[in-house]
């Protein structure tokens, strides 16, 4: 194990609550995405102690509807984080009742754009527009919370536990083509994705390294349809100075084969940042993130 | 297209939920009278970045009766998004001058948050608007509000909702907003910069759900949660036209100060060239603060000796003030 390696495994040692599970930075209380990135980063790294006594907590935080709560301190509704909980039933390979209330709750999620009224309004002022509509609301993705839009980034996370749990719960690939024809339509100009949307007010957008990495992890196992955005990301690896970005960055080249260099920096006390840049180092977990056989 | 326009435009990447996001402008029924009482707000003359603003800021907090005293501040700086061609963010002076104005004048403590609406890295955004080179030990004083313990506050919006420990734990919440124009909401200023407290890790990047409340309503509720608030709205350098990111920026020479933070944005908007009784976030918030000239007492310069008309894009035309 490298050295930039060891720092943060150490890190994540050290850093564990109580409950079992890791707050966003040292000393607070427990939320399940840094739980679930620290999780994926210590397998292999870590006693079965440490991340059973996570798990037993992610565990206890799914709500009585499938999905889970985002933290300790939220009683509820439950989030896009749901899609974290299926990716970690799927890395333990606990496939009972728990998996598959969280599986139907991400298939029974949309967002709000999907609804016949919205894309009634999308159509009517797409037609009145030079350009067309600025985005297609064909697609299904997923939202943060339910009741609103769909984003990137919980599509991208949604999709990715769909591609794991397909296995063993059927009747999910259709929705997973359909969410990558959802990112794949929102794909920018430029070659990456935004938050959201490719067209604001009739206006191209510009793409963002975190969101753009988090697409190509959704669109695993379609590396012909993004090989341009893939060579988009080499770009932004190399351009952005922010770490979560270039760790995002580096989780999703790995991915599509490619292994950028390991983070010089040492670990600044940020977790959700360390566990991501322990899961991105060459030595670290490959299989965080990795979908088996791309699409569903 | 250019820089300055593409990373402006990220701020309204607001998926096909832009959708119900409609321009708030012009309601037939005026603002209310507001509460009893007149509501002092402080305009202050400031040329440039390079002024004594600690002198402007601790001049403001006397005018408008502001102790701070024993108490926990919290500033809350409009961070955004980083474009070096305009001026997106509170400027890292106004933010380091406020941070030794509170202290001088005898805060307990002084802290600094943020929760920006869309980008995750807010410690590499603050990196990139220079306010860790800018502001002396920043990190050790910053809170990510984003991803900060949270706990719940009943009967916002008519629901429960979840806000950051250091939010709640704050004596008093300093909004150091940027006087902007903003495409949606007329104008963007001390009561929107509000929308950062509400922590991503709950909601989102973006809060979207403050999008389906309504963004005049989720402004005024946020500001009827949060009362223990001043506000210092840096005007020196603002933003015209296309804001609250794309726009230009437009020299107005002003810092703007009040605990009463509807007539600081409506004193602001006064500045701007806007009428407030056409904005309708400042309509819904005349319940709570004063909007109508009436109620509120100037103290330094006057809106009108200080005025600089904020261009206006074209749907928010008829905000011009008369």
């Amino acid at each position: 194990m490298g050295e930039s390696l060891r720092q943060r495994i150490d890190l994540l040692l050290r850093t564990q609550n109580d409950d079992g599970g890791w707050g966003y930075f040292p000393g607070k209380r427990s939320w399940l995405e840094p739980t679930a990135y620290a999780m994926l980063a210590l397998d292999k790294h870590a006693d079965a102690a440490v991340l059973d006594r996570a798990w037993h907590l992610v565990e206890s935080w799914q709500l009585a509807d499938g999905s889970w709560r985002p933290g300790a301190d939220v009683a509820g509704p439950g989030t896009w984080v749901t899609a974290l909980g299926v990716h970690l039933c799927c890395a333990r390979g606990c496939f009972d009742e728990s998996f598959t209330r969280g599986v139907a709750w991400l298939m029974g999620t949309q967002g709000r754009e999907c609804n016949w009224l919205a894309r009634f309004i999308g159509l009517l002022q797409g037609m009145s527009k030079p350009g067309g509509p600025d985005n297609d609301v064909s697609h299904r993705g997923w939202p943060w919370l339910r009741g609103t839009t769909s984003w990137v980034e919980p599509t991208a996370q949604a999709i990715m536990a769909l591609k794991m749990a397909a296995p063993h719960y059927p009747g999910v690939a259709d929705r997973v083509a359909d969410a990558e024809e959802h990112l794949l339509s929102r794909r920018c100009r430029d070659g990456g994705w935004n938050y959201g949307s490719r067209r604001a007010l009739g206006i191209d957008l510009p793409s963002y390294p975190e969101t753009t990495a988090l697409a190509l992890l959704g669109l695993q196992g379609r590396s012909d349809a993004v090989r341009e955005e893939i060579a988009h990301a080499r770009k932004l690896f190399a351009g952005t100075h922010s770490r979560l970005a270039r760790a995002w960055l580096a989780v999703a080249l790995q991915a599509h084969g490619e292994q950028p260099p390991a983070p010089e920096d040492e670990p600044n006390g940020d977790i959700l940042l360390a566990a991501l840049e322990a899961i991105a180092h060459p030595d670290g977990n490959r299989s965080a993130f990795r979908v088996a056989g791309g699409r569903a | 297209m250019n820089r300055r326009k593409f990373v402006g435009l990220a701020g309204v990447a607001a998926g096909a939920g832009y959708l119900s996001m409609r321009a708030s402008k012009t309601e037939d029924k005026g603002p209310d009278p507001g509460p009893p009482g007149k509501s002092p707000v402080a305009v202050l003359k400031a040329a440039s970045y390079d002024e004594d603003l600690v002198a402007k800021i601790r001049e403001g907090a006397a005018l408008c009766g502001l102790d701070v005293r024993g108490k926990r501040v919290l500033l809350k700086p409009n961070l955004v998004e980083f474009d070096s061609a305009t001026a997106i963010n509170t400027d890292v002076a106004v933010i380091a001058a406020a941070v030794a104005a509170f202290r001088s004048l005898g805060a307990a403590d002084v802290r600094i948050g943020e929760g920006p609406g869309h980008r995750r890295d807010t410690l590499g955004l603050a990196e990139e608007a220079r306010y860790l080179r800018g502001i002396p030990d920043f990190e050790r004083m910053f809170t990510d509000l984003n991803r900060d313990d949270v706990r719940p506050v009943d009967n916002f919006a008519g629901e429960r909702f979840y806000f950051p420990e250091t939010v709640l734990g704050a004596d008093v919440i300093v909004s150091l907003a940027k006087m902007k124009t903003h495409h949606w909401a007329g104008a963007t200023l001390s009561m929107k910069n509000l929308f950062g407290l509400v922590p991503g890790a709950v909601y989102g990047w973006p809060k979207n759900k403050l999008h389906y409340i309504g963004i005049p309503r989720a402004i005024a509720e946020l500001n009827r949660t949060f009362r223990n608030t001043f506000a210092l709205v840096d005007g020196i350098v603002g933003m015209e036209g296309n804001g609250p990111i794309q726009g230009r920026p437009k020299h107005a020479g002003v810092l703007v100060m009040g605990q009463d933070l509807a007539a600081v944005d409506s004193t602001c908007c006064r500045i701007m060239g806007i009428d407030p009784a056409k904005v309708e976030y400042l309509r819904l918030a005349s319940r709570i603060g004063h909007v109508r000239e009436s109620g509120i007492e100037q103290r330094g310069e006057s809106p009108a000796a200080v005025r600089a008309n904020f261009e206006l894009i074209h749907q928010f035309r008829d905000l011009r003030l008369a």
